[in-house]
């Protein structure tokens, strides 16, 4: 199985431990990962700049997905996720700027394809690679652990737009860390936002955004939070110091990514998943799953 | 030659505000054969009517074309009026300038004006070749059906039987009663709905005239207005319905536990049941789903059978099918009830301390799970605190776009009903869009909830939410004081709305009746015939037509129920003479039309043509509704449609395509 | 003639509300009946008081200017939950998104660190740079020390389609 993969570019600039976990995660599930070359910002900081120019980058990546002659593209990031899928919607609804953009392409060599299927990491791995294939390839169950899971806001909204899993309910995310062994929990804050687009207005209620979750976790007693996308890292993780502050609250919440978890689950090394980078307190839960 | 008349009507301003009906008024005068043409403001009215009678008899018109609104409005007006004047009531042509130029085209005027004239100049080339037809007289029978035994169905058989029809009542449910059973009061006068409902069902089940089918269905339905022929299936019930007494002494030693339907679920009740205290009739009634003996194996349990004393139970019970001939039929299936787990978001299903409207009316009830006391589902204490959340699943495009209707009232019901038996403590808040008090004493109603206390918020939650130890809590924004409130309630009602039977799909086929957008089924006029489905002879009642409260219910049975009886009065009644006609030199006799006729009405017989056999196909007049697949299918064009023949729409078409003069 | 608010004595600009419409894919805004479930629900409410059920509503009378210039559309968190419940399908977070966009035609006040991101795409394709990292044990890691694969970024063609769709009116 081969799959294009395009990182966006908070992946890239910072949450390096997504990328290598999902590297190794993918290499050990035996799914041959394709970078996209040249690709560029998907065009999500720029929607309220200019709508058609977002859609513009966002179509241009679908554009590069489609010069690797694959049929599947692999989008870890939430944000990224939801503006190609919504410019790609869009395309096939507005004539005038499908021509624009086209147009703008084919300058650059370039050719649109609206075939090409968008994977998150929680949809391919729940969908395609099934969780009967996660609990059989897992080596170390992760039995024992007590964990909550944040989805995100922007893979589960608006599901008129078809999303990775149910707006209101959603459960993949859960499942795939069942599947390891692993307890999750319900709790009344799960698809509460983590707060990352309002870092460029509003960075203080940014922060007590994710600072009002970490605290609601901390009093549920969990293990940890389970994250799937690199802004929600980068708030409740990067600047879990910060976030936890703006409500008084203390921090202690091991912050990992799915990918990360899995690898563990996989019996991969802790440096190649990046388990070093995490800015929270990840030894705690890391410390649980060794015992 | 045939002399036309052709009358333009302006239908007040709806076709001259837009049409220039002088211009066509010109136009159509200068058409061939065309003797005179002339336009009005309202051609339906008695001196339009009368202009029509006076040319016909002047001027010797033998066809005539009259250009106004949709033929479903008044095209048997007109065709009265040509008949008064002596002229086959089927020499006339209605052309829609309406519904099909007018309304349509309101922002194009001088394209409008030309379409008009192109309609019109079609109608005089079809006018040219109709011919007069005779109404076919049918005799009828005496006996009507009546589909669905809530409070419609059975106002409508009570009606019916007592004007002397003989009614079949089939329900489905073990018993009659409908969601009304369910209820525990009434709004807006508060009268205790079993107190008015359960009279009512014994005088169905005791009528003379009234034959009661519970756990039955319509299976299959053929004929036409006056002469239905309709199959239904009557369940097993595994118990006599003539031996069996009520007493219940099975019910108390069934030992399997399953969930009380008409309790909806909030409590249990056992494989063998009466369906709810003031069942009718009152007959216990097995589950083959859950009775031990039926699932599983003939020798197992049987206690009910030897706890039975009148020797009623019989596992050996098998479907009874009847077939009745009818002249009429009135749908009356009801609505159900929005599923709100369809929103997660709500908790409902998720949190027993979220309820529906319709489980909060048992919860109410003396006869239901809690005996009528209003306790929380989940800890059994009695709330503090009470909220209801309106417009769940009405009013939303997600779901369904139509407003329930009884929501709002419901919920004021609701809400006053606690405050009378809980006091002045508990705290009740009512979470709104626009609060709908449109009927008679409603209002006054709302006035009363005000003054008892219940508090308005004018805003709706997005999401209520259950913290660990499974209290609810929720944000709402309410436009009144423009504050986010946070409430805590300790019982969320949700006003789930009125939702289409979803029966109806299926019953849609067999009846050949038709749903409106909302699926509800379409009633032949929303203003001018709301009792009748499209198909003649076929009526509807209740909240299967659209949300409905007991009042209005209750209206439209009677009403239909009265043109029942104003069709079954006579003996004999006329039929549209729009049938299928068969070229018997031209038919081939290879069945190809047979089995394309949904109404059965095509038969196939040998006869003997110079001397050889030869199958022949036949048009059984009575049946035949006019829908015309069999002319289109015969390959060797030997069927005709009377009034809509080939060569009429061709001439049509050829009008429309010519040059205008 | 006509409406005035009297807060303000501002009329509503039919003409921006024109403007405004031909910049959004769906007119389904106009079904709003003001549930305010947008704003009981809106993640921005309680801190920065955004209320979604205002901003509908004052496009549909006619105010878009006034919003356009406004602080208030730039405290969307984009969570998109008002796009997701809304009853009437009226999304106001598109609505913003357009208001937004409005308010940069108009040279409006907007957070700068939106536009520095154009720059910064225009400049790199990235809407950031690549940073260094320092753990918990207060090492430093970057792409290189991680063995991450080298970024390849756009070339100059891609500058200039940017650049002319960016310029576009
Ligand atoms: C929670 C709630 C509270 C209400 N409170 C009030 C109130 O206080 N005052 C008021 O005026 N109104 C009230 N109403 C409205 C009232 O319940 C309805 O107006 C009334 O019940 C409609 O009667 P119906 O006969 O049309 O339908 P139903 O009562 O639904 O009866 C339909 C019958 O048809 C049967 N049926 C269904 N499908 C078939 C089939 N395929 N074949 C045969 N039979 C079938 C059903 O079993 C049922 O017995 C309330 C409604 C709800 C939901
Ligand atoms: S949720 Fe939709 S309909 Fe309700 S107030 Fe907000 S925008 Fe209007
Ligand atoms: S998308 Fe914006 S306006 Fe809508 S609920 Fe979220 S923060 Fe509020």
């Amino acid at each position: 199985m081969k799959l294009a993969v395009f990182w966006g570019c908070r992946i890239l600039t910072s949450q390096y431990a997504y990328e290598m976990s999902v590297r190794e995660v993918f290499k050990k599930l035996n799914v041959e990962l394709v970078d996209l070359s040249e690709a560029n910002c998907c065009g999500d900081p720029i929607k309220s700049v200019k709508d058609s120019a977002a859609n513009y980058l966002a179509n241009r990546v679908l554009a590069i997905a489609n010069a690797t002659g694959l049929d599947g593209l692999l989008v870890p990031c939430n944000r990224c996720h939801f503006t190609i899928s919504e410019a790609k919607d869009v395309m096939s609804k507005d004539k005038n700027l499908n021509k624009k953009i086209e147009s703008l392409l084919k300058e650059e060599g370039l050719a649109y394809n609206s075939h090409i299927k968008i994977w998150h990491v929680i949809d391919f791995l729940h969908n395609f690679v099934g969780l009967d294939s996660i609990k059989k390839t897992a080596q170390k169950p992760l039995n024992g652990l007590r964990l909550a899971t944040h989805v995100g806001c922007q893979i589960i909204r608006y599901s008129d737009l078809g999303r990775v899993d149910d707006a209101e309910n959603p459960r993949k995310l859960d499942e795939l860390v069942e599947a390891l062994g692993a307890k999750t929990v319900d709790y009344a804050e799960k698809l509460d936002c983590c707060g990352a687009a309002l870092m460029y207005g509003h960075p203080n209620s940014a922060l007590s955004l994710a600072g009002a979750k970490i605290k609601a976790l901390q009093n549920l007693g969990v293990d940890g939070l389970v994250i799937s996308c690199p802004d929600c890292g980068l708030m409740f993780d990067f600047r879990q110091k910060d976030a936890a502050a703006t409500v008084g609250a203390k921090t202690s919440l091991p912050v990992i990514y799915y990918t990360q978890l899995l690898g563990l689950a996989l019996n991969i090394e802790m440096e190649k998943l990046g388990l070093h980078l995490n800015q929270s307190p990840v030894e705690q839960l890391l410390m649980k799953i060794s015992t | 030659m045939p002399r036309i008349g052709v009358y333009v009507c302006h239908c007040g301003l709806n076709i001259a505000g837009v049409v220039d009906v002088e211009k066509v008024t010109e136009y159509a005068e200068k058409l061939q054969d065309v003797i005179v043409a002339k336009h009005y403001v309202y051609m339906c009215s008695e001196t339009g009517q009368r202009m029509v009678k006076e040319d016909i008899k002047a001027h010797n018109l033998d066809r005539i074309v009259i250009a106004t609104c949709s033929p479903r409005m008044h095209e048997e007006t007109f065709r009265r009026t040509v008949a008064e004047a002596g002229l086959n009531p089927y020499l006339l042509e209605i052309v829609n300038l309406r519904e099909h130029v007018s309304w349509v085209h309101s922002e194009e005027p001088e394209k409008a004006t030309e379409k008009a004239k192109d309609l019109v100049k079609m109608g005089v080339a079809r006018v040219k070749l109709l011919q007069p037809l005779e109404k076919r007289r049918v005799s009828v029978e005496k006996n009507v059906l009546v589909v669905g035994g809530g409070i419609a169905g059975i106002q409508a058989s009570l009606d019916l039987a007592d004007a002397g029809f003989r009614v079949y009542l089939v329900e489905k449910a073990p018993s009659i009663g409908g969601r009304m059973a369910q209820l525990d009061k009434t709004f807006p006068t508060l009268d205790c709905s079993a107190c008015i409902l359960t009279p009512k069902m014994v005088d169905a089940a005791r009528h003379p005239n009234i034959i009661l089918l519970t756990n039955s269905e319509v299976t299959n339905v053929s004929g036409f207005v006056g002469n239905y022929e309709v199959s239904i299936v009557k369940k097993p019930r595994y118990v006599d319905e003539e031996k069996c007494v009520g007493c219940e002494l099975c019910t108390q030693v069934c030992p399997v536990k399953v969930p009380d339907k008409f309790n909806e679920g909030l409590s249990q009740t056992h494989a063998i049941s009466i369906y709810s205290p003031y069942a009718v009739p009152k007959i216990a009634i097995i589950n083959p789903n859950h009775c031990l003996r039926l699932k599983y194996d003939k020798d197992v349990c049987g206690k009910c059978l030897e706890a039975c004393e009148a020797k009623a139970i019989n596992f050996e019970q098998q479907p009874e099918e009847f077939r009745l001939k009818v002249g009429a039929i009135i749908l009356a299936v009801g609505a159900e009830i929005f599923d709100a787990s369809k929103m997660p978001e709500l908790r409902y299903k998720q949190c027993k301390n979220v309820v529906s409207n319709i489980e909060f009316e048992r919860i109410l009830n003396a006869s239901g799970p809690t005996k009528g006391e209003i306790i929380n589902p989940q800890n059994g204490a009695v709330p503090k605190t009470l909220v209801f959340v309106q417009c769940v699943g009405s009013r939303d495009k997600r779901f369904h776009e139509h407003c329930c209707r009884v929501g709002c009232m419901t919920t004021l019901k609701q809400a006053i009903l606690v405050r009378e038996r809980l006091g002045e403590n508990v705290k009740i808040y009512v979470c709104f869009n626009d609060m709908r008090a449109f009927g008679k004493g409603y209002d006054e109603f709302y006035r009363r909830a005000r003054e008892l206390d219940i508090d308005f918020v004018a805003g709706l939650p997005s999401d209520i939410r259950s913290a660990p130890e499974g209290s609810l809590y929720f944000d709402v924004y309410d436009k009144g004081t423009n504050k986010l409130l946070e409430i805590k309630p300790d019982l969320i009602v949700l006003a789930s709305g009125m939702v289409p039977n979803t029966d109806l799909e299926k019953l849609s086929a067999l009846f050949h009746v038709s749903r409106s957008n909302d699926g509800f089924l379409l009633e032949a006029h929303p203003k001018l015939r709301p009792l009748e489905s499209l198909t003649a002879g076929i009526f509807i009642a209740g909240s299967c037509q659209g949300p409905k409260d007991i009042p209005d219910t209750v209206a439209q049975a009677s009403g239909a129920a009265a043109k029942v009886i104003d069709l079954l009065a006579k003996d004999v009644i006329e039929l549209e003479p729009l049938t299928a006609v068969i070229d018997k030199n031209l038919c081939s006799g290879c069945q190809i039309c047979e089995p394309i006729c949904p109404f059965l009405a095509i038969e196939t017989k040998t006869e003997i043509v110079e001397g050889t056999e030869k199958a022949k196909a036949k048009v059984i007049e009575a049946m035949c509704q006019g829908c015309g697949l069999c002319v289109s299918a015969c390959p060797t064009k030997a069927i005709k449609m009377q009034h809509y023949t080939d060569e009429q729409f061709l001439a049509q078409v050829k009008a429309c395509c010519s040059e205008r003069r | 003639m006509g409406l005035t608010d009297l807060m303000s004595m501002a009329k509503p600009n039919m003409d921006a509300r024109e403007n405004f419409l031909s910049k959004l894919s769906s007119r389904e805004f106009v079904n709003c009946f003001q549930c305010l479930k947008c704003t009981s629900g809106c993640t921005a409410l309680k801190l920065l008081e955004l209320k979604p059920h205002e901003i509908v509503k004052l496009v549909n009378l006619g105010f878009v200017d006034e919003l356009a210039s406004s602080d208030i559309i730039w405290t969307c968190v984009t969570c998109l939950k008002c796009v997701q419940r809304c009853p009437q399908k009226a999304s106001p977070y598109h609505i913003i998104m357009v208001l937004r966009n409005m308010a940069v035609e108009k040279e409006a006040q907007i957070p700068e660190e939106y536009l520095k991101t154009v720059s910064r795409i225009l400049e790199t394709g990235l809407a950031e740079a690549p940073q260094e990292v320092t753990t918990r044990k207060m090492e430093v890691f970057d792409r290189k020390s991680l063995n991450l694969p080298k970024i390849t970024f756009p070339r100059e063609s891609f500058q200039v389609a940017f650049m002319k769709i960016m310029e576009e009116k």
